[in-house]
């Protein structure tokens, strides 16, 4: 094994293979001027070690609030929340002070670097703070993180004299300064340029790489696509991260109102799902084994044009838009699929309360339609005819 | 008529500021001089890159000048050491930024206290006594165990400023502390430094907004890294 560029600890896996964090039934309410404001609805969630996740939604949607009850920044109204061995719901606030500090290493959108400490100081407050470690090694620690981050020739400067890049990667080695399992990051770069964004990207990458579980707040999709998981949040509620990747162009609501209509189903292996005329559901979303799509064309022997896979989805739509290459689904004869499926009756009563969302199925349908069928598809040949 | 027989507090001589740039030299500041006496309220306004916040860096200490005198007090701080000016730091000037730099895992309470901390003026039951009364200040003592996260950004700001008090500093430097705040919050936090003249802190305040213009004690308007004495306004604000 390479050793780490960083200095952490070894981490050494988990010896049961229990989630390092667990939300269960987690409800918050806010009371307001205007009356009870229910932020979040019932989050059930886990994380693993190691895990990079993102977790998306609208401004208003919940995201932060859900952060904040891993962080411990903010308590639920009622639920259960684990993290490692340490039961978060139960503890103090004072105790919850030290321990987040040894626990989670935590970036703001703002940095929020003392403005009259220099870099190195700032870095070794979270040292100083919970006395993690012995006081001759933490100056040393503290430059050596700086280093790893590109940042030594900063170290006797004062924030305000850095960029807002060099900030927010201050902060991250402050972050760091325990050397804590879990980082949080909200909105990470929401305030930065491009080209810095990318380079913070690649610092949590790296850390990923690392071992470190890493949840990042966002709603940029380019920083979502780069996390290993992405968990969309909708009005309080989570989506179904599955629906959430088959259909990331539908808005969120809509993602969020499949997921709990949907019902799984099983299909054996080699089975018909769906064919022209016979279609028991109007949306298909796979969650495992393949499905593939045949071209079912008079006189002509059937033929495979393409394959779903976990994450993907299918649709009454492509049926219709598609008609003349006569498709089928059908599940691969290796192993079986299964779906969530939503009835035709739903899927339509959806499609017709939401035009948008019906226009971008019916185009990604058609588009679909050129992928399977061409080039010798009927349809040209109708054209050559003529 | 503002009484001008105190020494100044603050005197800036000749202060240039170059940052080194692939196409030469770029005058930031392009010799300033001016006098600040104690208990005015300066506003430092000027568009966009005009050099507003590399002058208050050059008094706070963030940045070193390129040639000049910057002489606080009677101290010549163009000449402190790193060390000598982040003590010098801690116990005459307070800082106030526009996005309040609170330490995001501690507490209002433990926020302050830190500050004092690092002035080097900590005497641990006095100092919680002493951040209490900052915070009651700022109308947020109830507050004082919360997390930055868990109160409002107007209330942040005032932490921060709470925070700046810590040490009492004669001289409070304030880079746009209301440019992330809704037009209430805005007058509120406005409100509290206007108090704090009134009691005779030094303030200089760097700011875009137009619509205190009439309640500094002085305007330096700044255009291209010097003064000037034409006003100087965004388009479109």
């Amino acid at each position: 094994m390479i050793p780490p560029p960083l200095p952490l600890n070894p981490v050494s896996p988990p010896a049961i293979s229990s989630p390092l964090i667990e939300l269960r039934s987690v409800v918050k309410l806010f009371k307001t001027d205007a009356g009870q404001f229910t932020a979040l609805k019932n989050i059930n969630l886990s994380f693993n070690a190691g895990e990079f996740t993102s977790i998306m939604g609208k401004s208003g949607s919940g995201k932060s609030t859900l952060i904040n009850m891993i962080t411990g920044i903010d308590h639920p109204t009622s639920g259960y929340v684990r993290v490692g061995d340490t039961e978060l719901h139960k503890m103090s606030e004072g105790k919850m002070a030290v321990w987040r500090g040894r626990a989670m290493g935590i970036v703001f959108q703002f940095f929020q670097l003392l403005p009259t400490l220099t870099i190195l100081e700032n870095t070794l407050l979270p040292m100083d703070y919970c006395n993690s470690y012995p006081l001759a090694e933490r100056e040393p620690r503290a430059l050596n993180l700086l280093k790893l981050l590109g940042l030594e020739d900063t170290a006797a400067k004062l924030p305000a004299a850095l960029s807002g890049g060099q900030q927010q990667i201050a902060a991250i080695a402050r972050a760091l300064a325990n050397d804590p399992q879990i980082i949080v990051a909200d909105e990470p770069t929401g305030n930065l340029d491009s080209s810095t964004e990318q380079l913070i990207l690649n610092i949590f990458e790296d850390l990923a790489a690392h071992g470190k579980t890493i949840l990042i707040v966002t709603h940029d999709p380019a920083l979502a696509k780069r996390s290993t998981r992405r968990v969309l949040i909708s009005d309080g509620e989570l989506v179904d991260e599955i629906v959430a990747q088959a259909l990331p162009m539908l808005p969120h609501n809509l993602m969020l109102k499949i997921g709990q209509t949907a019902i799984p189903r099983t299909y054996p292996a080699g089975a018909v799902i769906a064919r022209q005329g016979a279609l028991d559901e109007g949306l298909y979303v796979v969650t495992s084994g393949t499905v593939e799509v045949l071209s079912e064309q008079r006189f002509r022997a059937p033929r495979v044009v393409g394959k779903l896979c976990r994450g993907q989805y299918f649709s009454e739509l492509e049926l219709l838009e598609v008609d003349y290459c006569n498709l089928c689904f059908r599940a691969s004869t290796g192993q079986p699929v299964q779906a969530l499926c939503l009835g035709l009756e739903k899927f339509n009563q959806l499609l017709n309360e939401t035009p948008s969302a019906e226009h971008l199925l019916r185009q990604a349908a058609v588009d679909r339609g050129v992928q399977y069928c061409q080039p010798t598809g009927p349809a040209r040949s109708f054209w050559r005819r003529k | 008529m503002m009484a001008v027989t105190a020494a100044p507090i603050i005197t800036l001589r000749g202060v240039t500021k170059a940052y080194k740039t692939p196409a030469g030299d770029f005058y930031a500041l392009k010799g300033i001089d001016t006098e600040i006496n104690p208990g005015e309220f300066i506003g430092i306004l000027g568009k966009s890159g005009a050099g507003k916040s590399t002058l208050v860096n050059m008094i706070s200490g963030v940045d070193h000048l390129t040639t000049g005198e910057i002489w606080i007090n009677g101290v010549a701080i163009h000449r402190l050491n790193e060390n000598q000016a982040a003590l010098w730091r801690g116990r005459n000037l307070g800082v106030v930024y526009q996005s309040f730099q609170l330490m995001p895992t501690l507490s209002l309470l433990d926020n302050i206290m830190l500050a004092m901390d690092f002035g080097g003026l900590f005497r641990p039951r006095r100092s919680r006594e002493q951040a209490m009364n900052l915070l009651n200040e700022v109308e947020l003592s109830e507050h004082a165990r919360k997390l930055p996260a868990n109160i409002s950004g107007g209330q942040q700001q005032r932490v921060a400023i709470a925070r700046a008090l810590a040490n009492d500093p004669p001289i409070i430097i304030a880079d746009e502390p209301t440019g992330r705040l809704d037009s209430t919050t805005a007058e509120h936090i406005f409100h509290i430094f206007e108090e704090l003249v009134r009691r005779g802190k030094t303030i200089l305040m760097v700011s875009h907004d137009p619509g205190f213009v009439r309640r500094y004690s002085r305007i330096l308007w700044i255009a291209d890294g010097k003064f000037t004495t034409t006003p100087q306004f965004e388009i479109g604000s």
